[in-house]
């Protein structure tokens, strides 16, 4: 009995970092209707400024307890009234949600170059000594994470349910057009409530910093459990954030206590699974009934940039004629990345049929990737089969996978699909761990054959490389022609109005399952390819980072153009293998190329080039004629 | 009271209004008509500053007033209801009201602030009984109403109202109309931008045709109405149709709506 009770506060000391987090997302949630996915971020930053200022400087607690929130919440309204608000008029929601993610990265790098990758621990703000209540022992600590939290739950309820601000805060969420009618400042209230929650993150992070350790990219950490816990109470309710969270902490706690450790969070995101499908709302949110027939979502999705004519022709052989010539000119570690970009930009095609046509948010391309890896892999390594078949039962695993995942998905739209598809990735990565025995869980499993097909083994870089540029043109071409067809014509009439293609008779659940499946396979065989090709693999070589940065890549070279990703992918991937000493760098430049590319080219690189020479005077290169229809 | 000059506004690279000059008096009812198109929402946009004017002036008591933020122009006392009614739907009414009050909400107190809400609801009797009720379940005609209410919560010069009578049955839109009236006769401005001709140019005290962007007309309301080419293209009367039956029509209508108006 005691154990227990020991457990169930552990859990609800976890439980108020989460609570704490998921305030701060629900906050942004409910005044911009966006996901914040830097929240975690801020939580690093505050706690890693405060290190410095404590362990380096040597400042008293208090004040650079004080200075660290101070400094966080600068960097929020620094990023948030350079990004984040002048964006929000512009892009679509599934858009805003990729450019957090944008700026997560771009905050981890941050940390990565500022403080390294190696991890801090602060000291306990009074003492290692722990409290002792009614038998039960409480880590002093615990009393200040507790408080922080109160303090800023009621606050954060206070300004929002009481004050006129808060509801004008409310009303910018909701209709920013009507509040700017009455006289509500919308953008600036936006960055108000963008700068609250990079203060409620740093004073979260602050007052857990003494009972973790943390480095640069414990940030995504804190944002997924603040995300799955506000999904699990209910993204709009504040209350519901709060017992999200205390109800995740205990959960996990319980998991780790009777089931396993290895499980805890396999527990919570299955947990969360099934919240998803039973009450999408979220468990906790008291929810007003309204009327459905107001368009949720303003924003227009802009048109897709194609191309046509001869010169996209041209243009494209010439492309395919450079790769194919690329080996003999560069050198050794160059071929492997070469090859490295050319496996992702597969994962990628999958990703620009679901997001680029489709208008579907996926998270958890990496959750394919790590099933077609670890199928073959295994398959290869343990039972001796030939690659080529495992590759393929990867496929089949990775259909059904996606098959059970979309049955979840199909009814769920924006911040929640993106939701769904993210703990897919996390659970496929938390059983990769989980499962030791077979997958050799955070070591990774070595040993995995070169691919091979019919008795020819495929184990240079060259005969690698050409065998994935065969695959991934034959998977252009396809796709291209698929795409202008008419089931390619139904994805894009889903992309932009989901109501009015299901109202022209487009079966809008089996479009979205084709596209679901066709990027589930390709991310699947990209993962299997990519095992064949190191030989090795291990859960954080197709972790959820993976996912972030094939988004990044699609959106830097191009949504809805296929071609594009390729760009972002020998991008991202070339970039630290030619500059070298830049390599700590990396992290942060992809983020900021992401945030960039989404307020200064939504098109990406491909698309903005293509319309820039569309532009050109007749007579100069025309690389093939624009169709347009944004208004 | 307010007045445009040669004003010139748009979306992109694409110009919707192209120099109109427009005048609002105090205390009457100018009306804009137009077919779809035609730039009445463009011009009401511009109006309220939602919409940058491009070039061009536009005058609040002779104060140019085209650079200020719309946030401004409200604390002018210009208000502006948009088409598609855009009431907050997960409010209740009482908090759309109170919204409407936003920015006198210190000036004006708890006290002044309820004091106000029972003020629009002397004209809105229906908002007073679901004052708790969440705004999104309201009708299409009481989502209209509460709009405007809630546009009336600070008390402004000058109201713009764009479309009201949009998708609402013909006993509402009388309603919405003799409504308008009722602003009028308290001293309130208002700017009607209206398809539906009839009506409006025979509440209307000024009123002005506006064509791709173009004014192409003015005139008295009434004066208006029973031009040909008006009844017409807006009116929906043949060329070679009876003109003096119509606009006897017309002005029987308008007889009734005054009748209304003066139960």
């Amino acid at each position: 009995m005691e154990q227990f009770a020991q457990i169930i506060i552990g859990g609800l000391l976890q439980g108020s970092v989460f609570a704490v987090i998921a305030l701060g997302l629900s906050l942004v949630f409910r005044v911009t209707g966006i996901i914040n996915l830097a929240q975690g971020g801020f939580c690093i930053l505050g706690a890693l400024t405060l290190y410095t200022l404590e362990a380096d400087y040597g400042w008293p607690v208090p004040l650079a307890v004080l200075a660290a929130v101070a400094i966080t919440t600068l960097v929020g309204l620094g990023l948030g009234a350079a990004s984040f608000v002048p964006s929000l008029q512009r892009l679509p929601n599934s858009s805003m949600l990729m450019l957090t993610a944008g700026l997560m990265t771009a905050i981890e790098g941050l940390a990565l170059v500022v403080w390294g990758s190696q991890p801090y621990a602060v000291p306990p703000f009074s003492g290692e000594r722990p409290i002792v209540l009614l038998g039960l022992r409480l880590p002093s600590q615990g009393l200040w994470i507790a408080g922080a939290a109160v303090l800023i739950i009621l606050s954060v309820w206070y300004a929002l349910a009481r004050t006129a601000v808060g509801k004008a805060l409310l009303a910018c969420a909701e209709n920013p057009m009507a509040a700017r009618l009455m006289g509500v400042d919308v953008r600036r209230l936006t960055l108000v409530s963008f700068g609250l929650t990079a203060l409620i993150g740093a004073l979260g992070g602050i007052a857990v910093a003494p009972i973790m350790s943390f480095q640069f990219d414990t940030g995504r950490f804190f944002t997924n459990a603040g995300f799955i816990a506000v999904a699990i109470g209910g993204m709009s309710s504040l209350g519901g954030a709060v017992a999200g969270g205390l109800f995740l902490g205990v959960a996990e706690q319980l998991a780790a206590a009777y089931v396993s450790s290895l499980f805890a969070t396999a527990v919570s995101l299955a947990l969360l699974l099934v919240t998803l499908v039973w009450r999408p709302s979220g468990l906790f949110a008291p929810s007003r009934q309204r009327r459905q027939d107001v368009r949720e979502e303003l924003r227009v999705h802009r048109a897709i940039v194609r191309f046509k004519g001869r010169g996209a022709l041209v243009g494209g052989l010439v492309v395919l004629a450079l790769l194919a010539v690329l080996p003999a000119i560069v050198d050794g570690g160059t071929m492997s990345s070469l090859v490295i970009a050319l496996i992702l930009f597969i994962a990628v095609l999958g990703l620009d049929v679901l997001m680029g046509y489709t208008g579907q948010v996926n998270l958890g391309q990496s959750g394919f990737m790590a099933i077609g890896g670890y199928t073959a892999a295994i398959l290869a390594t343990g039972y001796g089969l030939p690659p080529l078949l495992g590759l393929v039962a990867g496929i089949g695993i990775s259909l059904a996978c996606a098959l059970v995942l979309s049955m979840v998905t199909l009814r769920l739209r924006g911040a929640y699909l993106a939701l769904a598809t993210l703990t897919f990735g996390l659970l496929v990565d938390s059983l990769t761990v989980g499962l030791g025995d077979l997958t050799g869980g955070p070591s990774g499993l070595v040993g995995i054959p070169a691919f091979s097909v019919a008795g020819f083994a495929f184990d240079t870089p060259q005969s690698l490389y050409y065998l994935v540029l065969g695959l991934a043109l034959v998977l252009v071409l396809g796709l291209m022609g698929g795409m202008r067809s008419g089931f390619g014509r139904a994805l894009q009439a889903i992309r932009t109005d989901q109501m009015a293609a299901a109202a022209l008779g487009i079966n809008v659940v089996r479009y979205k399952m084709a596209a679901f499946g066709i990027c589930a396979a390709l991310g699947s065989i990209a993962g299997s390819l990519y095992a064949f090709d190191f030989h090795f693999l291990a859960p954080e070589m197709v972790g959820t980072a993976r996912s972030f940065e094939m988004i990044a890549m699609l959106i830097i070279g191009g949504e809805g153009t296929l071609v594009g990703g390729l760009i972002g992918a020998l991008l991202i991937t070339l970039l630290p293998t030619i500059f070298q000493p830049l390599a700590a760098y990396k992290i942060m430049a992809e983020g900021l190329l992401l945030v960039l590319v989404f307020q200064f080219m939504p098109d990406g690189l491909l698309g903005t080039g293509m319309r820039a020479l569309s532009r050109l005077p007749a007579g100069g290169p025309r690389p093939g004629r624009l169709t347009e229809q944004t208004r | 009271m307010l007045e445009l000059r040669r004003l010139t506004a748009g979306y992109g690279n694409d110009a919707v209004l192209h120099g109109i000059d427009l005048a609002v008096a105090e205390g009457r009812i100018t009306a804009l008509i137009g077919a779809n198109g035609a730039g009445k929402s463009t011009l009401a946009k511009t109006i309220s500053g939602l919409l940058p004017a491009r070039d061009g002036q536009i005058l609040f008591e002779g104060a140019a007033i085209e650079t200020l933020s719309s946030t401004a122009r409200v604390e002018l006392g210009i208000v502006h209801v948009p088409e598609g009614r855009q009431i907050i739907g997960s409010f209740t009414v009482e908090e759309n009201l109170r919204l409407g009050a936003y920015l006198q909400r210190r000036a004006l107190g708890e006290r002044g602030i309820a004091a106000r809400i029972d003020e629009v609801c002397g004209y809105f009797p229906v908002l007073r009984e679901r004052l708790g009720g969440v705004a999104g379940n309201l009708s299409g005609g009481q989502q209209q109403m509460l709009a405007i209410a809630r546009a009336l919560m600070l008390r402004p010069r000058l109201i713009v109202l764009d479309e009201p009578s949009l998708g609402l049955s013909p006993a509402l839109v009388t309603e919405i109309f003799a409504l308008v009236t009722q602003l009028r006769d308290r001293g309130l401005a208002v700017l009607l931008s209206e398809q539906n001709a009839r009506m409006s140019l025979a509440i209307a005290d000024h009123a002005y045709v506006l064509e791709t962007g173009r004014v192409t007309l003015e005139g008295p309301g009434r004066e208006l109405l029973a031009r040909p080419e008006i009844a017409e293209r807006y009116l929906g009367v043949a060329p070679q149709g009876d003109e003096q039956s119509t606009a006897a029509e017309d002005r029987a209508m308008a007889e009734g709506l005054a009748r209304i108006l003066a139960v």
